[in-house]
């Protein structure tokens, strides 16, 4: 294993950890309910450690990625449902990214919203065209570990670390009346939707093959998910940790994701604060290329097209005209006025429901010996695999009537 | 595994990707063509690639929708043509020379040949 | 039927009128103002850049007016106390926008209790 390869590898997937919907749930879970939710997060990430670690092991032993398999698994019906519903689930965050990307611009320049939107999303598609997908990832996913900006601030303002350390403890506070209890049990779903989006699993196990992986790569896929997903959910916590000890005690929920940046502010001023956004911007315009690509890959997957970004353009061109469109139907939806922090509620919404359906032919796939031979799930792998569908799918079956009997989250 | 071995129709070959001998993706196995008939032996006749191969497999308005966004046009892989089948159905030649890779052809006349690293 | 009617419950929940209904409206309020205060101090305070400072009581202000246009009781108490945030000038001091988000605080408090 090569170790520049292998930190390069644990530090993208760190710095690539965080998207808008993490950035605005964290904030809000802080302040609204204190420690209360961080063993949720750590809960959360440890199911898409479980989740991408069998997808890189897909990706490296079967040499499929996830979607061309899925559609032999399901079959045509349900593999087209899954299709569908996982492009509308995509789109939506793909939408709050581009949303969020202008909007961190719009804080860091004061430029008009709409037109950042326009320059973001061809800047984005600019670094798509031109790059190669291991760059592509590297640049964004480096980038983003501005984002230890936040957890440095924690350590800053001194937070009651016993009780931080408490909320690793599953529990509900105490005294919740019947609507914060609903409340909170939106946030959990809510939590487990953000950390273990949809587009995650399908970009990761595309990008193994990208990269050419096999068995060998099978410690680094294991470390980069463990060590690099782990150390990204700090980064989470991080947030949600100094929104309760911040915005709590003050009255503030986070409406906008600027306010979570003064987090940084705080106790840095203004190098914290463009720190901060820096990292914010780099972390949600990588996801905001990852939705894109995870859709493109949907797509070229599930009809056998050419696909990656290991090819020149011209040398998958279904595939390149399909993110080509993909981004300008994202900046569409942002261009008619859309509140991105209302698509932030929807990308959570849709990308629950369609979770279970995402994780099922995965975890199908990884316990194939036929596929998978001697690098089949172990007894540990099956365990946790199935217990988190199970987590899954009961949060999909929950987060419809939590969501419109907690108005969103805002209760 | 050898196409001439039994196999499990859907569990091991339908909705397969299909693969050239140069590593192109070249669709799907949309349907499968059988010869034989009742009380003969029944063998793999080709692979139909194409959204006219999903008749059948959908309902009439998703393929009447299918019709109007893709058209439906199925392309014939024989089964000479094929290497081997294991996550993916391998061919023995180039997908160009069985026409799979029309489509791909026709979308690559609007993508410039310029600025990727 | 009983079934039916409890899938039903969480649709007639997000159709509700009434200061219930509004209390998602007063809990957005109650925290931007809780925001615009807590920017306009940390400006005042050298903290932060123009162009966030800009850009934020921008953005805070117009999200205040949104909800009070979106309050299914325009005349009610808390429907002033909300278009009353959303007219203060963009550097208004920050006790004032405290107040404001104090004041809504007790109303949403009392409305969770009833």
């Amino acid at each position: 294993m090569n170790p520049l390869e292998l930190t390069l590898g644990i530090m993208t997937a760190v710095g690539g950890f965080v998207d808008i919907s993490e950035l605005v749930f964290a904030g809000k879970a802080g302040s609204t309910f204190g420690y209360a939710l961080i063993w949720v997060f750590v809960f959360s990430t440890v199911g898409i450690m479980v989740f991408g670690e069998m997808s890189g092991r897909v990706a490296a032993v079967a040499k499929q990625p996830v979607f061309n398999l899925m559609r032999h698994r399901l079959g045509l019906k349900l593999g087209i449902v899954t299709l569908i519903a996982s492009l509308i689930a995509n789109l939506i965050t793909c939408a709050a990214e581009v949303g969020g990307v202008a909007l961190i611009l719009n804080y860091l320049t004061d430029a008009p919203y709409m037109l950042m939107a326009i320059v973001s999303t061809a800047v984005l598609m600019a670094s798509m065209w031109v790059l190669p997908f291991k760059w592509i990832e590297r640049a964004y996913g480096l980038l983003g570990l501005f984002m230890v900006t936040f957890a440095v601030a924690l350590v800053a303002i001194h937070p009651p670390w016993h009780q931080v350390a408490g909320g690793l403890v599953p529990h509900a506070p105490a005294g919740l009346s019947t609507r914060e209890m609903l409340n909170f049990a939106y946030f959990m779903v809510a939590i487990v939707s953000a950390v273990m989006f949809p587009y995650e699993a399908y970009f990761y196990s595309s990008g193994g093959i990208e990269e050419d992986w096999g068995p060998k790569d099978l410690p680094m896929n294991r470390i980069s998910c463990t060590v690099g997903f782990g150390l990204g959910s700090l980064l989470a916590i991080s947030i949600l940790a100094s929104s309760a000890q911040l915005f709590g005690p003050i009255n503030v929920d986070p409406q906008l994701p600027g306010t979570t940046a003064l987090e940084a502010a705080t106790p840095y001023g203004k190098i914290g604060l463009v720190l901060a956004l820096l990292g914010m911007l780099f972390a949600v315009g990588g996801a905001a290329i990852e939705t894109c690509m995870a859709n493109a890959y949907s797509i070229a997957q599930f009809f056998g097209w050419e696909w990656g970004r290991h090819r020149k353009p011209w040398e998958a061109p279904r595939f390149t005209i399909a993110w080509i469109v993909l981004f300008l139907a994202a900046l569409g939806i942002i261009l008619t006025g859309v509140d991105p922090m209302k698509l932030v509620e929807f990308a959570i919404l849709f990308s629950i429901l369609v979770l279970p359906l995402t994780y099922l032919p995965l975890l199908l796939l990884a316990g194939d010996k036929s596929y998978m031979r001697e690098h089949v799930n172990g007894v540990v792998g099956k365990t946790l695999g199935w217990f988190y569908f199970a987590v899954v799918t009961a949060a999909a079956l929950a987060a419809l009537p939590l969501f419109l009997l907690t108005s969103g989250g805002q209760g | 595994m050898k196409p001439s071995a039994p196999i499990k129709l859907v569990g091991q070959l339908l909705d397969l990707p299909i693969i050239d001998r140069d590593g192109n993706y070249s669709g799907i196995v949309d349907d499968i063509e059988l010869t034989g008939s009742a009380g003969k032996e029944t063998r793999i006749a080709a692979l139909l690639v194409g959204p006219g191969a999903y008749r059948g497999r959908m309902p009439k308005w998703a393929m009447w929708l299918v019709r109007k966004l893709a058209g439906d046009r199925i392309t014939r892989v024989p089964i000479g043509e094929f290497a081997s089948i294991d996550s993916a159905v391998h061919l023995k030649g180039s997908a160009d020379r069985l026409g799979l890779h029309r489509s791909e052809d026709a979308a690559r006349a609007w993508i410039p040949r310029k600025g990727a690293m | 039927m009983r079934a039916s009617l409890l899938l039903l419950l969480p649709l007639l929940a997000a159709c509700a009128k009434g200061p219930q209904a509004d209390l998602q409206y007063i809990a957005e309020a109650r925290s931007l103002a809780a925001e615009w205060a807590l920017v306009n101090q940390q400006a005042a305070q050298g903290k932060l850049t123009d162009a966030y400072v800009t850009a934020m009581r921008t953005s805070l202000q117009q999200q205040a007016n949104t909800a009070a246009k979106a309050l299914t009781q325009p005349d009610s108490d808390y429907a002033r106390e909300m278009r009353a945030i959303a007219a203060e000038p963009l550097d208004a001091a920050p006790d004032e926008l405290r107040a404001h988000s104090d004041r809504l605080k007790t109303i949403e408090d009392q409305l969770e209790s009833a």
